[in-house]
């Protein structure tokens, strides 16, 4: 078995040591003698989505997310296909407004992917530790550093213990859909939260099986 | 009459502080500026009021070139005492300004300038000069993005102030698209220390600026400084003044085919003396009258036992300057231990965002000369943690819970020489190292 990764927009989406969650993916994976194949993909490059079994794409500036949507909107349909079919895409940080309708940038309405229902505005910057619980895995420790809010009615991954939410008083956080998993948490979260990594390891070595 | 009235003022509390031996260099600007806070407005100016700002080596640029310009007979204001905010710039200021004429009493005000509070710190057109040395992710919960930083730093000034900037740097260079007064480059020339291929993985302003394709760097010297052009629309990289002959082991560069002293042997020498040379040459010295001499420092190695102990500087939430104190250890072949950690991210917000040190490449720690690695502080946990992402041998990690024991498990578990990366202040950032150095420096070698 060799697990495929994919790290959408590395050289874009990339602000807080986000390519460490991939380092920590196949640590994860190697522990287990489990081979991983890791795949930099960026603008223009060609995307076979389906036939990776991990996807991840990070945060970046402004200008970045841009550059990456005008990208990533030619694989909507991609999209939208690996999630029906229970691939795991993993957004952190301010990427995840990619997936909604739409997002504000400087005052200006930007249309997104539009795979979700969900929207994005700018708001006062929201920075602070953050406190999680996710229901398979108990608590979720990450930091946030954003100027967006995401206003979303239902697939709230985690609760808040402690930090903001999707708005900033809301008492949820993220957005699940079968295996696509965003997050306002930025950076490093798989590597701070062992026990998350556990269980998308061992799910997806359970859909190989 | 007020404005005379907080010149004393400023000048009574700076003198009170220093008899009461306190540090005088912020203080007194915080009891001015309620009083009025658009007084550096109404000072009077030297013909030369230049800034040197960006996300590192701002203070020795500002030093070089101080020294090069009082060598030339100028009376230099300048903030030796490396404080930056507002606060700092107006007591300095104030301190140095005639009571009866409201003129700075100075040829050159030379200032190293916080580059997130540039604004608010001087109106546009008060800088007659801005060295940009480099822009790269620094301190995130305060700054966001280094794109933000630069974008505060362009908003800050317009056509009236004469821009110097590292063109090196990918983002700084955005400055030519943007700014319609002058500018003046500079940047360093393929050497055997530049690299063709970047492992550092998480790169800035890879992409072109006016077409959006990615750039092509034919070479890099850290991070995303290098030369750089688009192939799409030809964008590039122009060079006014070009550093060349980079010789980091005899200490010296060639600048306008003169040799030039540089203060150390690490690639942000070249830069910062560089920025100091293009600047006294923006400022009229010609190629003779700059020169740079740098004293040896006087201080006594360090030592435990027979052991030399090294210093490595690097600032937190900054990974590129982690990046470089990294190369600092590597450029050592021999048998060395290392120290480090810390016990607060930032001295100037409470936020514990750890992401940046995610940012640095430890596998630069993967080598055979390297006997152990001790990490201290409160952060110890996610430092090994990082380590061990990154492949670094597990045996060689020591984590000391028992600070006070660090002397003696240096002494029984390691060898070579001791390399100790400290932060930016040492006392504030790595408190649990100072009882360690400051019985290095007493000579005594063990635990009280």
């Amino acid at each position: 078995m060799k697990v495929k990764i994919a790290h959408l927009y590395y050289d874009l989406l990339n602000l807080y040591g986000e390519h460490a969650n991939i380092t920590a993916l196949v640590n994860a994976f190697n522990k287990k003698d489990i081979k991983t194949e890791v795949d930099l993909l960026t603008v223009d490059d060609k995307k076979d989505l389906d036939k990776y079994d991990f996807i991840y794409i990070g945060s970046g500036s402004k200008e970045n997310l841009i550059i990456a949507l005008n990208d990533l909107i030619k694989e909507k349909e991609q999209i939208k296909k690996i999630i029906k079919n229970n691939t795991y895409l993993l957004s952190t940080g301010n990427s995840r407004i990619l997936f909604g309708k739409y997002f504000e940038l400087n005052k200006e309405k930007i249309e997104a992917l539009n795979i979700f229902d969900y929207y994005s505005e700018e708001s006062n910057q929201i920075v602070g530790e953050s406190l999680m619980n996710l229901k398979e895995v108990g608590n979720i420790i990450g930091f946030q550093n954003r100027g967006t809010i995401i206003k979303q009615k239902d697939n709230h991954l985690f609760k808040v213990i402690k930090g903001h939410g999707n708005n900033i008083n809301s008492t949820n956080e993220g957005y699940r859909e079968n295996n696509f998993i965003s997050t306002y948490l930025l950076g490093p979260i798989l590597i701070r939260n062992p026990h998350l990594t556990e269980m998308i390891v061992n799910d997806i070595i359970k859909s190989n099986e | 009459m007020k404005v005379r009235f907080l010149i004393i003022l400023n000048k009574l509390i700076t003198n009170v502080l220093k008899l009461m031996g306190k540090n005088a260099s912020v203080f007194p600007a915080s009891i001015i500026l309620p009083f009025d806070k658009n007084i550096l407005e109404k000072v009077k100016y030297p013909s030369v009021v230049i800034g040197i700002t960006g996300s590192s080596g701002k203070g020795s640029s500002t030093k070089i070139l101080a020294n090069i310009l009082k060598q030339n007979g100028k009376k230099v204001v300048w903030n030796k005492s490396g404080s930056n905010v507002k606060n700092a710039i107006t007591t300095l200021i104030l301190n140095n300004t005639s009571i009866i004429s409201k003129k700075i009493k100075g040829d050159i005000l030379l200032l190293e300038l916080d580059e997130a509070y540039l604004s608010k710190t001087f109106k546009k057109g008060m800088l007659t000069h801005l060295v940009l040395t480099n822009i790269t992710r620094d301190q995130p919960p305060r700054n966001y993005t280094p794109e933000n930083i630069l974008n505060k730093i362009i908003n800050s000034v317009d056509e009236r102030t004469h821009i110097i900037i590292n063109s090196d740097d990918v983002l700084v260079n955005r400055f030519t698209l943007k700014h319609s007064g002058k500018i003046t480059t500079f940047g360093l020339d393929k050497s055997k220390y530049s690299i063709d291929k970047q492992s550092y993985k998480s790169l800035d302003g890879a992409y072109c600026p006016v077409c959006s394709k990615k750039l092509i760097y034919s070479y890099y010297y850290y991070g995303h400084l290098g030369s750089y052009q688009c192939n799409n629309c030809n964008y590039k990289r122009c060079i006014d003044v070009l550093g060349t002959n980079i010789d980091l082991d005899k200490k010296e560069i060639k600048i306008n085919n003169k040799k030039v002293k540089i203060p150390g042997n690490v690639i942000f020498d070249a830069y910062n003396t560089l920025s100091a040379y293009t600047a006294a040459l923006v400022l009229g010295l010609n190629d003779e009258e700059i020169v740079i001499d740098y004293k040896e420092s006087q201080e006594k190695s360090l030592k435990l036992d027979n052991r030399d102990v090294y210093l490595v500087e690097s600032k937190n939430e900054n990974n590129i300057s982690h990046l470089l104190g990294l190369h600092t250890i590597n450029s050592y072949k021999e048998t060395k231990t290392l120290i480090l950690g810390f016990d607060h991210v930032s001295k100037r917000h409470v936020h514990n965002d750890l992401s940046w040190l995610y940012d640095i490449d430890y596998t630069e720690l993967d080598m055979e000369s390297i006997d152990k690695i001790f990490i201290v502080g409160k952060f110890r946990f996610d430092l090994k943690n990082c380590l061990l992402n990154n492949n670094i041998n597990y045996n060689k990690i020591i984590l000391v819970d028992d600070e006070s024991n660090l002397t003696n498990l240096i002494k029984e578990n390691s060898s070579g020489a001791i390399f100790v990366t400290v932060c930016e202040n040492m006392i504030e950032m790595t408190y649990s190292l100072t009882k360690f150095f400051n019985n290095i420096r007493k000579g005594d070698n063990n635990e009280s």
